[in-house]
């Protein structure tokens, strides 16, 4: 079973989706995220472990590995297919309750912002961290968050914004999430965030990249 | 102090690495000419008139050597059928891919020099070329890598690892748009050809070399052949590219503010090519005083050093970047002598202690101090301490002139006492009367004369 869950946590870290699939060339030929996960499943090993053992720790490395710069966007893109093609196989689990999500999470990137590929990157960690992610796109105004959060009780907000003029804009939305939902969990990122700015604006959590962010998740949970 | 080189020379000069008489400027104007104006960047971008007048003010406020006639990395991407949405204080925003909506390159419209605002880009550069022969005019054309990230979207960084062929192809479409615009822009007289692909920053070295290296090598092979200067500039993170982006070829790299200069320019020498960038756009440019934008150019000229560097911002100014704060840097480049006075000022304790200078005016006569550098290394200032007592002589003791070097504690205190940010200064009984020049003996008799006046005393 540790030889499964290895391979799948290797598959996932180098983006290898299926025997089919060209990426990593020194992994051509050879079996990927896909076949693992359904191999695993058919040898009866728990869902949860697949998903918390074999997903979570292939997503992890390539997390750290991008924060240290060794690997970037297209790699953690390729990571990010390879888990999605893993998911479908666990996704009958969620829906019968086998694993349950950590949470809810709603992202978007703030209105007046069209930059997504940060915003998109944390969506996907966030997935294969074993949450619930709802995207709702670029350029999101402020209304489209307040009434998924209604259909949401309970959902973290994350907001992301690239330009300093955009900036603005989430402070704004923060503002509307805290007057309406004061105890919604809000976080914040984008290349010019800072803490400063996170502190200034009122929101929960910042952080420069996805890694730190589902820490600080982590923790803000077992406080709960 | 005259220069003796035009702002073409001193870049072509810089750009292989020869000596210059002062390491070169060039302010990457891109909508602030709209600000400069009045006009906002949808307005502006629409308008070769106003692009010519804007880029135009730019060079008589900021004296640069060399000046991007329009910064817009969407002009091609527009042309070949992508939506864009437009602002009021930004270039435009790419917001549809036509190849990911299941178009092939085929499909896109031919490019011409009559596509879209691409006549707009020409006709602005030749009023230009027409205005002012001797500056360094920029082309600047969006690098292969970021046209095909407009065409395609970002599924391409997907696509470059499963159908790399695919993505090949891309670029060699890319590259012939990219040989087009910059034989257009050399046609209408720009002198250097800036590659901007500022989408290159998101990818490993191994992706660069494999998609990136080839268009964009033959590209500058190309402007090379028409005895013409290129540049390749990425905004953003891109530390990772630096050594494949030299190895492109081009004469010179332009980085962000986020890379360590020092880093880029040992790269840079390793391959004989020059190298810029790197002032800090938002946090000093826009957003900091004339003062720290002072302190922040001569530390950038530092770490430069004075053989084939070029004293440029990170990427495209910020619209609304505070005129004075680009006429800092301006001055730090220019005016040797102010670099010294900056560079010393720096240097000193600032904690000193502010003197009184109650006992230092005088009812009896006319207080003439002069702040300077020190008048043996300093010429200016040396004319400007001989003219004031020249002109103080025959009062006698009723004009006493003081000369304080700022190079001595004491001079130091005096400056800030009097409130003086530059060097030489006379300062007549308190007041900030001349800087920096020297004025004719006329004038600074004048103001001796009112002085004394002012005290009875004439
Ligand atoms: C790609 C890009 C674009 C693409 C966007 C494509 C897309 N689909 O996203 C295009 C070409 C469309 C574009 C357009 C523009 N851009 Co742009 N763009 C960039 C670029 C090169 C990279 C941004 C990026 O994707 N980085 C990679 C990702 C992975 O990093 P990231 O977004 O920071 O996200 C990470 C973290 O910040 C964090 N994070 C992100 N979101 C969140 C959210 C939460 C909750 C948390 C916790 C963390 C988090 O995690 C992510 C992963 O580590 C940057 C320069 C640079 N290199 O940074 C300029 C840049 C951001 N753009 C800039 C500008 C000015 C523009 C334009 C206005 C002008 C123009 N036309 O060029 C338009 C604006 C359009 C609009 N209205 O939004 C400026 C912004 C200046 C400023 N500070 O205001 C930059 C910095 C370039 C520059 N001039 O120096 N751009």
């Amino acid at each position: 079973m540790d030889e499964l869950l290895e391979n799948i946590a290797t598959c996932i870290e180098f983006g290898k989706i299926n025997t089919g699939s060209p990426f990593p060339p020194d992994m051509r030929g050879k079996k990927g995220a896909d076949e693992y996960t359904r191999e695993a499943l058919d040898a009866g090993i728990n869902p949860h472990t697949v998903l918390t053992r074999g997903l979570m720790v292939g997503m992890d490395k390539v997390g750290k590995k991008f924060r240290e710069n060794k690997v970037f966007v297209p790699q953690v893109l390729m990571s990010a297919k390879a888990m999605n093609t893993a998911m479908e196989h666990l996704m009958p689990f969620f829906y019968s309750g086998d694993i349950s999500a950590k949470g809810t999470f709603i992202i978007g990137t703030v209105f007046g912002d069209l930059h997504d590929i940060g915003k998109n990157l944390v969506a996907m960690m966030l997935k294969g961290n074993g949450w619930n992610v709802i995207d709702l796109g670029m350029d999101v105004a402020t209304d489209t968050f307040l009434k998924t959060l209604e259909g949401h009780p309970g959902a973290v907000v994350g907001l992301s914004a690239l330009l300093t003029t955009t900036m603005a804009n989430m402070h704004q939305i923060v503002e509307r999430i805290k007057e309406k939902k004061p105890q919604t969990i809000v976080a914040i990122g984008g290349a010019p965030v800072t803490q400063d700015f996170c502190d200034k604006i009122g929101a929960d959590i910042y952080s420069p990249d996805p890694q730190g962010l589902l820490e600080d998740l982590d923790n803000k949970l077992f406080a709960r | 102090m005259k220069d003796i080189m035009t702002g073409q020379e001193r870049i072509r000069k810089a750009m292989r690495r020869e000596a210059t008489d002062r390491v070169p400027w060039v302010p990457f104007v891109g909508v602030h000419g709209g600000y400069l104006l009045g006009i906002a960047a949808d307005e502006y971008l629409k308008n070769s008139e106003a692009i010519a007048r804007g880029v135009g003010k730019a060079i008589e406020l900021y004296q640069p050597d060399g000046i991007p006639v329009v910064f817009d990395l969407q002009v091609e991407a527009e042309a070949l059928g992508c939506k864009v949405q437009w602002s009021k204080d930004n270039p435009p925003a790419v917001i549809s891919h036509p190849l990911a909506e299941g178009k092939s390159p085929k499909d896109l419209p031919e490019l011409d020099a009559g596509s879209g605002r691409i006549p707009v880009c020409l006709e602005a550069t030749r009023r230009l070329r027409e205005t002012y022969p001797e500056h360094a005019l920029y082309g600047l054309i969006t690098g292969p890598f970021t046209l095909a990230l407009h065409l395609a979207g970002t599924n391409i960084f997907m696509q470059m690892m499963e159908a790399p062929n695919e993505v090949n192809a891309l670029l060699e479409f890319c590259h012939d748009i990219t040989c087009k615009m910059a034989g257009w822009y050399m046609d209408a007289g720009c002198d250097v050809i800036a590659v901007v692909d500022p989408m290159t920053s998101q990818i490993d070295p191994a992706s660069f070399e494999q998609f990136v290296f080839p268009p964009v090598t033959r590209l500058f092979e190309m402007i090379r052949n028409r005895d013409r200067l290129s540049s390749f500039f990425v905004c953003g993170y891109a530390q990772q590219n630096i050594p494949a982006m030299c190895a492109c070829r081009p004469d010179n790299i332009s980085i962000d503010e986020n890379i360590p200069l020092e880093y880029v320019r040992k790269v840079a020498e390793k391959h004989g090519i020059s190298f810029g960038g790197n002032l800090k756009l938002t946090s000093v440019l826009s957003m900091g005083t004339p003062g720290e934008v002072e302190i922040h150019a001569l530390e950038t000229l530092e770490e430069g050093g004075d053989v084939g560097f070029i004293m440029a911002p990170g990427c495209d100014l910020v619209m609304g970047t505070p005129p004075e704060n680009l006429q800092a840097v301006t001055r730090i480049l220019a005016d040797p002598y102010h670099r010294e006075f900056v560079k010393t000022v720096r240097s000193a304790k600032v904690e000193e202690e502010v003197p009184d200078l109650t006992d230092h005016w005088n009812a009896d006569k006319v207080v003439i101090d002069i702040i300077t550098l020190d008048s043996s290394s300093c010429a200016p200032c040396q004319y400007m301490v001989e003219a004031m007592e020249l002109a103080a002589r025959p009062y006698g003791d009723k004009a006493e002139c003081n000369e304080y070097s700022i190079k001595t504690r004491e001079g130091l205190q005096m400056m800030s006492a009097l409130g003086v940010k530059n060097v030489p200064v006379t300062v007549m009984d308190g007041e900030i009367l001349f800087v920096s020049q020297i004025p004719p003996a006329r004038n600074i008799e004048k103001a001796i004369q009112k002085k004394l006046r002012d005290k009875k005393l004439l």
